[in-house]
């Protein structure tokens, strides 16, 4: 963490392309050169699509004009696209779901548009926020299968039977097999 | 966080592979029932028994769905009611036999064990009333399982009780005849009984045990064979040592699940929170089976020589897999070959791979004992009770538990099938040799003393 910050502004920098070598080592050099120091940064490659979200304090001297600048002609250069946002204080509060459970709910059967819907539109009517979405292909005994792991915070006051039962009757409903399970019994099986 | 890998694993685990609690026990203290009023005990036991078991199905099954993990059974064991019931008559132990299987259908149970007693240097007057009601009680009811401890390490073998149980045994078999014999598969007669044991038939309420407890038994050779196959399947060369460090981490993954649904079960019921019991335990399916991870482990079947050592291996990894996933491990925690309940072992039997003798050879590396063996009707109860006898020999001298639960199966032989239907299966007749020729021995009676290794202090 770096020591002095110009007012707890923060700055989400996102960028999207073609993955290849180098990206990252771009985008860093812009943010140092800029005076601005990483705070949390997360990115994935799908399908040889490149994402990052980074989220960077501008320290004593960094310009926000001078940083979209560089960005910007860096995105030209080599063909990315990249955003630059300031975070006012509520947005880096983030969703808080009250006091809520962890769960995990995997959709496993045959692929088909509407499937990430059929299964969130559920949830965004029970309000349950999702903290984590992903979907691939993988071998389940010895065939290819497709699942979507969604991590979800259930708030306490809902009840949990009743959402297991409507996202197993949606999943009939558009022939995949639903389940819905506490964080802790992945925990259990798999970390010390 | 959790991993992609980590969650489709489990899944698996829990959908194909048959991962599952098998049972979860609720262990009651029944000593404040006491009385020497047969009336008022049972209506005390009944009153302590709806007490605390009244919500016990219903948490089970919520937290099975909020887990997504089958819990098999939920099961009751209690005070040994040779203690509890030590001031009643003879016929009086009936009534409360009955009791207790009323008590456990309204509480939702499918079974509640401590129809029990612990005779292995002598019998009291309430012991003797008890084994002697063993074959109307366990042909009466439909939830009781009884247990007798006949034999420790600390005390000997009690032969006196030996011989009793073989005729008990021959007796029960006969009362339930109509059902091939079933009765004899709620009796377990045993060296070194734990007092923890969430299994059936054999679980009771110890006496050191609190007021009431819960104790978990998990299960998964399904799971452990799968892992197996795998690793033969990705084509490196693989030992023996490579193969057990997998059956050890497979059996630290089953008994994490075993712990955390028992502590969340004890915290709801307000109970405390006992032991998980980590054993192998198999069923009739299909791919849950220990016969089948012998297989796996390059064995034609079961019962061929190398047997013993496989079993030696496999046994010994499980416990040292569960005691690193708990710190809470106890009851039986080991393999268990029940010949009946596992199809492979009853298949075994079939093709003449498996006789009565490998199966006591391997009861000497592995959990429990000569378990659910359906053996020819014309067995006398002298021979029973010279097997039972070395079965107790080989847990008191090896310092382990052992158990015996055989089933003479009235009017079939060699050749034949028992069926028991569900958990309990189905088996071949398994041969048993030199019938009749150990009457006397056994007619000594007497006690066969503790060994010279149990004096440790």
């Amino acid at each position: 963490m770096a020591k002095k910050q110009a007012k707890g502004t923060l700055v989400s920098v996102s960028v999207m392309g073609d993955d290849r070598p180098g990206i990252v080592a771009g985008v860093s050099k812009v943010l140092y050169e800029n005076a601005c120091n990483i705070e949390a940064l997360s990115q994935t490659v799908i399908m040889g699509q490149f994402a990052m979200i980074v989220v960077v304090a501008p320290l004593k001297g960094s310009k926000a004009e001078a940083l979209k600048k560089a960005l910007d002609e860096l995105g030209r250069e080599v063909s990315l696209e990249i955003q630059v946002r300031l975070l006012n204080p509520e947005e880096r509060l983030g969703f808080d779901p009250g006091e809520a459970e962890p769960f995990v709910i995997t959709v496993r059967g045959q692929d088909r548009p509407g499937l990430v819907y059929a299964i969130t539109a559920i949830l965004a009517e029970q309000g349950i926020n999702i903290t984590r979405l992903g979907a691939e292909v993988v071998p389940v005994d010895r065939q290819l299968e497709y699942i979507q792991i969604y991590e979800v915070d259930i708030p306490r006051h809902l009840d949990c039977a009743l959402i297991q039962r409507a996202l197993r009757d949606r999943g009939e409903e558009i022939g995949v097999t639903v389940d819905m399970q506490h964080r802790d019994i992945f925990r259990a099986i798999n970390q010390i | 966080m959790l991993s992609s890998e980590e969650i489709i694993r489990t899944i698996e685990m829990l959908k194909n592979e048959n991962l599952d609690v098998r049972t979860v026990t609720l262990g009651i203290s029944l000593r404040d029932c006491v009385s020497s009023s047969a009336t008022e005990l049972c209506t005390r036991i009944r009153s302590k028994i709806k007490r605390i078991a009244g919500g016990m199905v219903a948490v089970c099954d919520t937290i099975s769905n909020k887990y997504g993990i089958p819990i098999v059974n939920k099961r009751l064991a209690v005070t040994p009611i040779a203690a509890v019931a030590e001031a009643l008559q003879r016929e009086e132990y009936v009534v409360v036999a009955r009791t207790l299987d009323e008590a456990a259908q309204e509480v939702g149970v499918n079974f509640i064990g401590g129809y029990s007693a612990l005779v292995q240097k002598g019998f009291t007057r309430g012991d003797r009333h008890l084994i002697a009601t063993l074959p109307e009680v366990l042909s009466a009811t439909r939830h009781i399982c009884a247990s007798i401890n006949v034999a420790s390490t600390k005390a000997g073998i009690n032969m006196d009780a030996v011989l009793l149980m073989g005729q008990a045994v021959k007796e029960i078999s006969l009362a339930t005849a109509r059902e091939d014999g079933f009765g004899c598969a709620k009796l377990c007669v045993f060296a070194n009984m734990p007092e923890d044991n969430p299994f059936m038939a054999g679980a009771y309420l110890g006496y050191g045990e609190p007021e009431s407890v819960i104790n978990v038994g998990v299960s998964g050779p399904g799971v452990v064979k799968k892992e197996l196959e795998r690793a033969l399947q990705s084509g490196k060369r693989l030992t023996l040592g490579d193969l057990s460090e997998i059956i050890k981490k497979t059996s630290f993954r089953v008994t994490r699940v075993g712990e955390l649904i028992a502590r969340e079960v004890a915290e709801r019921l307000g109970v405390s929170f006992g032991i998980v019991d980590l054993s192998l335990a198999p069923t009739p399916t299909v791919g849950d089976s220990v016969g089948e991870i012998l297989q796996c482990l390059g064995l034609t079947s079961i019962g061929v020589p190398g047997s013993t050592a496989a079993l030696a291996l496999l046994n010994d990894a499980v416990k040292k897999g569960g005691a690193f996933a708990s710190s809470s491990v106890g009851g039986l925690s080991g393999a268990f070959i029940p010949v009946s309940e596992d199809l492979n072992l009853s298949e075994a039997v079939g093709s003449g791979h498996l006789s009565l003798e490998k199966l006591e050879a391997m009861t000497a590396v592995c959990s429990v004992g000569l378990d659910m063996i359906a053996i020819p009707g014309k067995v006398d109860a002298s021979t029973i009770a010279a097997i039972i006898a070395d079965e107790m020999a080989i847990g008191v001298f090896n310092h382990k538990t052992t158990a015996v639960r055989l089933i003479p199966v009235p009017g079939k032989d060699v050749g034949d099938k028992a069926v028991f239907g569900g958990l309990f299966g189905e088996a071949h007749i398994v041969e048993v040799r030199n019938i009749a020729c150990s009457s006397a021995f056994m007619g000594f009676g007497g006690r066969i003393p503790a060994p010279i290794t149990s004096i440790r202090n």
